[in-house]
């Protein structure tokens, strides 16, 4: 559920957890917001960055924040300030 | 269309093209194979806009997009030095036959190669194009690979059958 940007920052994502919650499996996430089955499973798994867009259409379709759904790991070095 | 239909439609396409291209070579017809490669483009093309199932997403895009760009930065810096040398052969100085050191006839040339002078230029020219064509298609395909299982695309999970 982590996603390396390159530079080192981590993005978290709890897709899972939302999906559990609402009883859908991958297919059926992935069918209601007009992806592949494949994108599902490679942002859960931290393969892939969603764009900003199916960010908000994931937060939206569980119905919470956008910030809910992904975490910005802030604890990484890379968060400093020079 | 269903996604797998579509894909098996591709894998008919593909067979009838190559028999084609190997009727038309058998028989010295060149423009049959033009025509049925295009024929057979079109229909793909026209296959895959009724596929109903999503085969496309943000992140095959973005597979495409990046294989394309890798593809696109090797593939102009081998065209371009072809091209400088083809240039070169064109403005050069004329080139002076090859004084042969042979008492007698050079050999006959190897099979399946003849000598370049028995090829006209614009043959040459077909099979550097094809060559380069070829070289585009790997460069295009193993990229295509590498970015699809970086973004996850060959990936399973416990969901899966």
């Amino acid at each position: 559920m982590l996603a390396n940007l390159g530079n080192g920052i981590l993005m978290k994502n709890r897709i899972k957890v939302f999906r559990a919650m609402y009883d859908l499996t991958q297919e059926n996430l992935a069918s209601n917001l007009g992806v592949t089955r494949q994108t599902i499973l490679a942002i859960e798994k931290g393969k892939y960055d969603p764009s900003l867009e199916l960010a908000f259409r994931i937060a939206r379709f569980f119905k919470v924040n956008v910030e809910e759904v992904f975490l910005f790991d802030e604890t990484g070095d890379n968060m400093k300030l020079p | 269309m269903k996604r797998n239909t579509f894909y098996l439609l591709l894998g008919v396409i593909v067979i009838i093209e190559i028999l084609v291209l190997a009727w038309s070579l058998e028989n010295h017809i060149g423009p049959i194979v033009e025509i049925s490669v295009l024929i057979g483009i079109i229909i793909a093309y026209v296959a895959r806009r009724n596929v109903t199932d999503i085969i496309d997403d943000e992140r095959t895009a973005k597979i495409t997009e990046k294989a394309a760009l890798k593809t696109f930065q090797i593939f102009w810096i081998v065209f371009f030095i072809f091209s400088t040398g083809a240039l070169m052969n064109i403005i050069g100085p004329p080139q002076e036959p090859a004084i042969s050191h042979y008492p007698h006839p050079p050999p006959p040339p190897m099979f399946p190669f003849p000598t370049p002078i028995s090829i006209p230029p614009w043959r040459v020219f077909g099979f550097v194009q094809l060559l380069l064509l070829a070289m585009l298609i790997f460069l295009y395909v193993g990229f295509r690979i590498y970015y699809a299982r970086k973004f996850g695309e060959w990936d399973t999970d416990e969901e899966q059958d």
